[in-house]
């Protein structure tokens, strides 16, 4: 009990800063030193969840923004995979697909957005579309990137023992590739959730974006704030379980 | 991806994937399979950026999306890198900024815009705001990781000969995170192009993003696209100048640690 309880103050007392700043955020809000339009007590946003979540404002927002994030994410993976793939073993791909992924990867993607909008309407295709562009360049390099680490001792004792292309992609090049992956997924998922929340800010069409910029017109601060705790909530947990995948998936693997 | 000397032949190699790239476009456009206005041919576009280049308000727009990311990216380091630094060798700021770091790293940059709206109204000032947020946190990481792997031994043998401790920061552990540094400060030039563009796509009366929307609420398409091939072109020098910087300011640096 003792232990419990003392790693529990331990905790607490190395979140202090948190605590610190949610105290000085209800004072200040509370001694009237800012209009609670810009600032409401804490408070104040957390007893908000209540009425929110019974109107369905929480729950199926959530829902809609986790599914473009996802839908994007599994595009993203599979192609980047497949591009990866086949950059890694053959050379005309490489040769093909290189320059232009060199000059992709530092522009701004949401800069495309527009053209997604007119190519799939402002419904969950544009912004599934910018999910996907988004993060399917991390997932290339770092399939090429693990593609082409395999050791070649590797590749020609499959070989020898008469495995066929298809299985060697299977059993030997994905697997040795799966490290490299799964920490391209842990940059990818974040930006995955970025680019969903921001594309539903600027086209709307549902989501937790597009309901955060709702209650900002109508100066429902609280609600804003809300939303802003559920990104930062959603985004945290979900980074926890990716870690966790992570340590499933590689768990034959010495990092 | 590995660096090879540039000759003529390698270069010409390189160069035409793209020139395929816009065959394909031009081949795609022309076929009738889609329409025209969703894929303007190629010398639409061409026309379009001529066009765009030549008009002083692209450049004016081009300019306040500049000034804004690259502002909020020099603040982002004003105020990240001290911290990363703080953090690094204090045991006390450590404990203060670590959890505050930990709590926000996974918070997508982009939903405190509308509350900076509602704070600073819309414009520069919430842009800028936005992106000095948003880069905060990669200079901060990589600057404490950075100082953090100083070798010990460095630090150990410097504080041997005396060295006092603002020296010692200024001198030995700086210089040695300077590579770390530069690898931050490449990854905050993709963010604050990134959240410069997204908050005037939000609410912004003038830059490039806003620019982007009207053409495509007009229905000029083919400017729509030139802008978007303008920002990509822009971006990837901007990328290409930060690495040439990096390189020539650290190439007393181990070859193997260049930016790519």
């Amino acid at each position: 009990m003792r232990t419990i309880g003392a790693s529990l103050l331990r905790a607490l007392a190395s979140a202090y800063p948190l605590i610190l700043i949610a105290v000085v955020w209800e004072a200040v809000a509370r001694a009237g030193l800012v209009r609670p339009v810009f600032l409401p007590p804490l408070s104040t946003v957390i007893a908000q969840l209540v009425p929110l979540a019974k109107d369905g404002e929480v729950v199926a927002p959530l829902a809609i923004s986790l599914y473009r994030t996802a839908a994007g994410l599994a595009i993203a993976v599979t192609a980047g995979v497949c591009f990866g793939l086949l950059m890694a073993r053959i050379r005309l791909v490489r040769w093909l697909l290189d320059p232009l992924i060199a000059f992709s990867f530092p522009s701004p993607k949401i800069a495309f957005l527009p053209v997604f909008i007119l190519w799939f309407g402002i419904d969950h295709l544009s912004k599934i579309a910018l999910v996907a562009f988004t993060c399917v360049f991390p997932f290339i390099v770092a399939a090429y990137a693990g593609a082409t680490t395999v050791p070649t001792n590797q590749l020609w004792a499959a070989r020898a023992m008469g495995t066929g292309n298809l299985p060697l992609l299977w059993r030997v090049i994905l697997p040795a590739s799966l490290p490299s992956l799964m920490s391209g997924l842990r940059v990818g998922v974040p930006y995955a959730l970025v680019s969903t929340f921001t594309a539903e800010m600027i086209a709307g069409g549902g989501g937790l974006g597009s309901e955060m910029m709702l209650a900002q017109r109508y100066f429902e601060t609280p609600t804003v704030f809300v939303y802003l705790l559920i990104m930062l909530a959603a985004g945290y947990l979900i980074d926890i379980g990716v870690l966790r995948l992570r340590e499933h998936i590689l768990r034959w693997h010495e990092e | 991806m590995t660096a090879a000397p540039v000759t003529p032949l390698r270069m010409l190699s390189r160069l035409l994937p793209f020139v395929l790239f816009l065959v394909a476009w031009e081949a795609m456009a022309k076929s009738g399979l889609i329409d025209p206005r969703f894929l303007p041919p190629v010398e639409k576009v061409a026309s379009a950026l001529v066009d765009l280049g030549a008009s002083q308000s692209f450049y004016t727009d081009l300019a306040v999306t500049f000034g804004r990311a690259l502002g909020g990216l020099a603040l982002g380091a004003a105020i990240g890198i001290p911290i990363g630094a703080g953090m690094a060798v204090s045991p006390a700021i450590d404990g203060f900024f670590g959890p505050l770091v930990k709590a926000t790293y996974s918070l997508p940059k982009t939903a405190l815009i509308p509350l900076l709206i509602l704070w600073l109204g819309i414009g520069s000032a919430t842009n800028i705001v936005a992106v000095m947020l948003s880069t905060l946190l990669p200079f901060v990481v990589y600057t404490y990781h950075g100082i953090a792997g100083v070798p010990r031994i460095l630090v150990w043998s410097a504080r041997a000969m005396g060295v006092p401790p603002r020296r010692l920061l200024w001198k030995v552990m700086l210089p040695a995170a300077q590579h770390a540094i530069f690898t931050s400060l490449r990854i905050a030039l993709g963010f604050s192009f990134v959240i410069a563009i997204a908050a005037e796509m939000i609410a912004a009366h003038s830059g490039i993003g806003k620019l982007m929307f009207i053409y495509g609420e007009s229905g000029s398409y083919d400017y729509m696209f030139a802008a978007v091939a303008a920002i990509v072109a822009l971006a990837y020098v901007a990328d290409r100048i930060t690495v040439g910087l990096s390189n020539r300011l650290l190439r007393w640096d181990d070859i193997e640690n260049r930016l790519g």
